[in-house]
């Protein structure tokens, strides 16, 4: 296992992120003296100063990969650069397999040339696609079927697959440890479920009710710290031991929401997508279609509660945004 | 028309509202807003169920059950062999099981897979209690000690001739394995007498493959009355609870089908042999549905 004297320098990839920042604050709090390297393809003009970091604007490409990995005696590696399908701007298929999925593999490449010791990648428990015949609850080596129904995933799930192989196959050089969090909620977090909770009139289903793992940001952003000194090579799920569902949350959110038969819900995905409010239409089957995942196998390393805040916390979130 | 059929429905007496209400704070103590479960079943939905069926299983049915003090306070594989054209029987003994049978519990059936994608159905059967068939499914449910209701004859068992009634159909082995890998108990149950609630049944197995159907009973009120062809007949049920199979600690759910056989082989008999010793004393038909004893 990783000790922390080891660690000197540290890579965030997508610093902007809201859970990018937090992580960067944690990690500024509980390692005094290690240098975080911020990087973004957008502005990092706005982050607010956090001891420790510097940020630069870059352009996700192998020479500027390159310049930083060799400027720098990286040590850690946090790639939490994902393209998330919720900015309406990026919903380009070929714009989102260019920047996770390229992006991803020289980042992997230049991670195994360097001496990193610990990479650290987030992806998402989208991979493993809404359907009505999943189980309760969906463990780490279940088939990643997302992108069989919706190509529009094929981003998210290509990127996990090169990560979940990549961290496997290069065990005995690099520890690596690819995270698929749940729905991650916060005041900063700009994902497709936050954007849909936040609607007042988010549109709903009557005839299905599924049930959600909400984690908060803070816990996530724990979660993504302690993985580099405390988790083994591998993939996590990573969620709460809390769920709810689907109506209760909006209930608790007093979000009057719009009670739709599903199929028209469809419709207005489709609406809104068209005038680029940004609800992917793969949404609508998470929406339908309870897709719960197990955190056993991430408990055994962080503990039984890893989480501290409760979900009722995390959906509170929803409304500061 | 609903208001009149309403007040011909048999009410629900005082001591028996009591008795659901205590049924029913036990059963929320257990699933609870800070408890929820990750199926999706809600204690209100299922009190509104029980509810609804109650009136079918006392006084249509008139449910007698015997072996009720072989039931523990810990969680089984209940176990029961599958009669009655429609799966009524699962109904009926989810009823028992809640509100006769000491401490109460909801019993986990599994569905199909393609009702849960159906709009409202898969809700409502998820709110019910009701979870998807699947192996994955079965095993959490066994480790979080919820009680799983299982037909190991499969729907083979409901979709049977007059002149099968009563015969076991071979028992799957599926549901011995988990039992066997999460060291739950399995309670055998029979149910006799709901075959009766359709006396003369012939299996279109030709018509059911060009329907696309598992099965398509023909009886002399079903297809040519409609849907009020299908109404089961007032048979009076009994449901007989045998003695817990345990689980043999030398083997491995992994075993081959050989060693796992003998144990299903000797469940299935214990299920044939409380259905033989339930058979002679039925009570057949009671027209009196206003009354919840026997005539």
């Amino acid at each position: 296992m990783l000790e922390t004297s080891e660690i000197k320098n540290i890579l965030i990839i997508g610093i902007t992120g809201g859970l990018a920042q937090i992580t960067a604050k944690i990690i500024s709090k509980k390692m005094p003296g290690v240098n975080i390297i911020g990087i973004d393809v957008r502005d990092v003009g706005n982050i607010p100063p956090i001891p420790g970091l510097t940020c630069q604007k870059v352009k996700y490409s192998r020479g500027n990969f390159e310049k930083i990995f060799r400027s720098h005696d990286l040590d850690v590696v946090l790639h939490l650069g994902r393209i998330t399908h919720a900015n309406a701007a990026s919903q380009n298929v070929h714009k989102r397999l260019d920047l996770s999925v390229v992006g991803t593999n020289t980042i992997l490449d230049l991670c195994m040339k360097s001496s990193i010791k610990k990479i650290v990648i987030l992806s998402t428990f989208h991979v493993y696609g809404a359907y009505p015949d999943n189980p309760v609850f969906i463990k780490e080596d279940a088939p990643l079927r997302a992108s069989i129904k919706y190509p529009d995933l094929r981003d998210v799930v290509e990127m996990d697959q090169i990560a979940t192989n990549w961290v496997w196959k290069n065990q005995n050089q690099i520890k690596g440890v690819v995270l698929r969090p749940c729905n991650i909620i916060g005041a900063q977090i700009k994902n497709t479920i936050s954007q849909y909770l936040a609607y007042k009139y988010a549109p709903y289903p009557i005839d299905f009710n599924p049930i959600f793992q909400f984690i908060h940001e803070y816990d996530m952003a724990h979660v993504i710290y302690r993985s580099i000194t405390e988790v083994p090579t591998g993939t996590y799920n990573v969620a709460p031991n809390e769920y709810i569902s689907l109506k209760n949350a909006l209930k608790k959110l007093e979000t009057p929401g719009i009670p739709i038969p599903v199929s028209v819900v469809g419709s207005i995905a489709g609406f809104l997508k068209s005038f680029r409010r940004g609800i992917p239409e793969y949404l609508i089957d998470y929406i339908k279609f309870s897709c719960l995942i197990d955190n056993s196998e991430l408990k055994k390393h962080l503990g039984e509660d890893f989480c501290k805040f409760k979900i009722g916390d995390a959906l509170k979130l929803i409304n500061l945004r | 028309m609903i208001k009149m059929l309403k007040n011909f429905r048999p009410r629900i007496t005082s001591e028996e509202q009591k008795h659901f209400d205590q049924v029913f704070k036990t059963l929320k103590s257990r699933y609870n807003e800070d408890n929820p479960d990750p199926w999706g079943l809600d204690v209100d939905t299922c009190r509104k169920m029980i509810d609804f069926f109650y009136p079918m299983y006392r006084n249509y049915f008139k449910v007698r059950i015997f072996g009720a003090e072989n039931v523990e306070n810990k969680p089984y594989m209940v176990t029961a062999n599958h009669t009655g054209q429609i799966a009524f029987d699962g109904i009926l003994l989810t009823l028992a099981f809640s509100l006769d049978i000491d401490p109460p519990r909801i019993l986990r059936g599994m569905v199909e897979r393609f009702l849960s994608s159906i709009p409202f159905a898969g809700e409502f059967l998820a709110k019910g209690g009701s979870v998807l068939g699947d192996r994955q499914n079965c095993l959490w449910l066994l480790e979080r000690e919820e009680s799983i209701l299982v037909f190991p004859e499969g729907v083979r068992g409901i979709n049977k001739n007059t002149d099968n009634f009563y015969n076991l159909q071979s028992f799957g082995k599926g549901f011995f394995r988990l039992a066997l890998k999460t060291g739950t108990d399995v309670l055998p149950v029979a149910v006799v007498g709901a075959e009766e609630a359709y006396p003369l049944v012939y299996n279109a197995k030709k018509l059911a493959g060009v329907m696309g159907l598992p099965s398509f009973p023909v009886t002399p009120t079903w297809p040519l009355m409609g849907p009020f062809g299908a109404i089961p007949l007032p048979t009076q049920i009994d449901i007989y609870i045998g003695k817990p199979y345990k689980m043999p600690s030398d083997l491995s759910p992994d075993a081959p089908d050989s060693k796992i056989n003998e144990h299903v082989m000797l469940i299935e008999n214990q299920i044939k042999e409380m259905i033989e010793k339930g058979l002679p004393s039925r009570r057949g038909y009671s027209f009196n549905i206003l009354s919840s004893g026997e005539d």
